[in-house]
């Protein structure tokens, strides 16, 4: 049996609790569900797949020392004992490890010259094997020749003419063009060096997982005559392990130099992202200990209510209430605070993310967002209601005869 | 109308066993208008919760308008408490929060009336009890004789066969008191069986039959100083 209008009248009769349970809610919601919005993006981007075979996948550092090192020799040997190792698919010299929060960026632009802006896009600086290895999918143009593959000294020095850009980076450079149609175009690094593009990959994320651009990269066919570099290593599945002990000892044979810095691009992603994981797990305390709280203060109000109001309740049984009426009286009342609370949190909820969108830089709330919660308060109300409520049927009706 | 035979009731609490009514007999016919009275903890009102089904009972039988209730679970006795019954307290317990309204509109919504019918009820019997003119008003803003005549429209509202007061004139002056006791009388010629306990034996001679309660049993007498004499 509904009593929603004496309910009601009643409840504005006694309006501070139920007053303060209802903004309680209000604010409850709009943390909540802000929370479980940056939640769901933070592990969303978490999950962001970097374009290579993580699971499979490692690096290791070569430091050389003294004059006489011989730098080139060291490397290409280097690479052939590695890429002969059984479970190894494919290894290369790379300046930089995807996500791995350092590497180095440059602008690409479609017109030469210092007055045009250049997309910025993440340097990765590989030979031709590097497409195997990082296992990228060339889905335009064609991969670098071994003749394509040039030394680049310690000093530095000017672009190679060739490059492969992701499909993003064409997609960035060529708005109007499909990213196949990108292939053979021309684009200058450092404002005026010009590059053609002759492929396009797939999927490549740049070494900075909070960058905007990335998912702009670009592979240089280079390899790089520094004392100290890096190998990568693709395996096959299974075998990454086992591998990164042998690689380990294979380079650690040669005694003119330090091997050092090994790690599995698992750890990296793990490391990259342990901002995120611990902001999430702040968020989830936040929410459980904010829904306790919450629950208690309506089982708290519910079941002051219910015990202020034992004599009124012995009345309305004298009077012909069932159990059902007096549980439903008490669960309509609280969907009724709850009810209201929740609209209040709809308001503040969009407010709060609206405040959150401008200073954390987190995409505004989905309106499925603001439904569900709207939902889960009521849900979460309800529940908490449920105790003091069914206290209260136990209440016998001849209290109403039998207490003054 | 009301027949209860050889009804026992025990309060059993940790320490003692209180027999509240022991082998508690009575008849109550169709349009009566019984006044109890009896010392203190006699068991007028535990015979009066029994009888209208808000207390359960240890041993012996009570039938209701022909109807054995004793077997009733808790739903039924609801319903039936409902329809057929209408309570009056001394505390008149009016529900503080609700309108005068809302007061008598609570058995009404318990029936299941549509809005229409309860609002016509709700309208009458305030109209009876001569507070129409207040039905907004809250319990609070009312004197006391006003609100226990809301506390028996309230329980004038669902028509019931049966009143059941308890020491309804307890919290009044006595000329409050003889209105209510007036107003009680009118109910009953319109054909309304009512059972009071009172302690007043001034009002209780103006009912229609008398029965005194001690130690938990029945004793009848019609003329009140044969009533005086048990009681001194
Ligand atoms: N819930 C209870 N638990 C234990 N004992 C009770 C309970 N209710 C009533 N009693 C006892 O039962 C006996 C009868 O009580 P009852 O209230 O029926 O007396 P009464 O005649 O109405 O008295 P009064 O005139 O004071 O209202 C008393 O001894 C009382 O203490
Ligand atoms: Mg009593």
């Amino acid at each position: 049996m509904l009593e929603l209008g004496p309910i009601f009248r009643a409840l504005l009769r006694n309006k501070i609790g139920a007053i303060l349970i209802a903004v309680q809610i209000a604010f409850t919601m709009a943390i909540i569900v802000n929370a479980v919005f940056i939640i769901y993006d933070r592990s969303q981007q978490t999950k962001r797949p970097s374009g290579i075979d993580e699971a499979n996948t490692f690096f290791i550092s070569s430091s050389g020392f003294g004059d006489d090192f011989d730098i080139k020799g060291t490397i290409t040997q280097d690479l052939e004992a590695i890429r002969a190792l059984p479970g190894v698919i494919d290894a290369i010299q790379i300046n930089a490890i995807p996500i791995s929060g350092s590497g180095s960026s440059m602008g690409l632009q479609t017109k030469p010259g210092a007055e045009h802006d250049g997309t910025g896009v993440a340097v990765y600086m590989v030979d031709e094997h590097g497409i195997k290895a990082l296992d990228l999918e060339l889905i335009a143009g064609e991969n670098f020749a071994k003749s394509d593959i040039r030394w680049r000294g310690p000093a530095g020095s000017k672009w190679p003419a060739k490059v492969i850009v992701t499909e993003a980076m064409a997609k960035r450079l060529f708005p109007d063009l499909s990213y196949s149609e990108a292939v053979g175009k021309t684009v200058y690094i450092n404002d005026v060096e010009p590059m053609i593009i002759t492929g396009i990959i797939d999927k490549l994320q740049a070494p900075w997982v909070g960058w905007d651009n990335l998912d702009n990269a670009m592979l240089s066919p280079e390899k790089m005559e520094f004392q100290s570099t890096r190998y990568l290593i693709r395996t096959v599945p299974g075998m990454r392990d086992q591998l990164m002990k042998t690689v380990e000892e294979l380079l650690a044979e040669n005694k003119s130099r330090v091997v050092d810095g090994m790690r599995s691009i698992d750890y990296v992603r793990e490391r990259s992202y342990r901002g995120n994981t611990a902001m999430i797990k702040i968020l989830t305390t936040v929410i459980v200990t904010l829904t306790i709280v919450t629950s208690l203060g309506i089982v708290g109000l519910a079941s002051f209510s219910v015990n202020r109001r034992k004599k009124q309740i012995g009345i309305r049984r004298a009077l012909g209430a069932t159990k059902a009426d007096i549980l439903s009286y008490f669960m309509v009342e609280n969907f009724l605070i709850s009810a209201s609370g929740v609209v209040l949190g709809a308001v503040l909820t969009v407010a709060l993310n609206m405040l959150l969108v401008s200073a954390l830089s987190i995409p505004p709330l989905d309106w499925f967002y603001i439904l569900a919660g709207m939902l889960v308060l009521c849900l979460v109300g309800q529940a908490a209601v449920f105790g003091p409520a069914k206290k209260a049927t136990e209440i016998a009706p001849a209290t109403a005869t039998r207490t003054v | 109308m009301l027949t209860m035979t050889n009804v026992k009731k025990v309060f059993r609490t940790d320490l003692v066993e209180t027999h509240a009514l022991r082998d508690f007999n009575l008849q109550v016919d169709e349009g009566e208008f019984v006044a109890v009275t009896g010392p203190s903890g006699s068991g007028k009102t535990t015979f009066l919760n029994i009888a209208g089904m808000l207390e359960t009972f240890n041993e012996g039988t009570y039938q209701l308008d022909g109807e054995d209730v004793s077997h009733l679970n808790d739903n039924q006795r609801s319903k039936l408490r409902n329809e057929k019954i209408g309570f009056i307290f001394q505390s008149y317990n009016l529900i503080p929060d609700l309108s005068l309204f809302d007061n008598v509109d609570v058995p009404l919504r318990y029936r299941g009336f549509d809005a229409k019918e309860r609002k016509k009820r709700i309208e009458e019997s305030l109209d009876i009890v001569g507070l129409a003119n207040r039905m907004k008003h809250l319990p609070s803003q009312l004197s006391g004789g006003q609100q226990q005549r809301v506390a028996i429209a309230r329980a004038l509202a669902g028509n019931p066969r049966f009143l059941l007061a308890d020491e309804p004139t307890g919290n009044l002056d006595s000329a409050m008191a003889q209105s209510v006791m007036e107003l009680l009388k009118e109910i009953n010629k319109k054909g309304t069986t009512i059972v009071m306990v009172t302690h007043d034996p001034q009002l209780a001679t103006q009912a229609t039959r008398n029965i005194f309660v001690k130690d938990g049993q029945v004793s009848e007498i019609n003329d009140v100083v044969a009533m005086h004499v048990a009681n001194g």
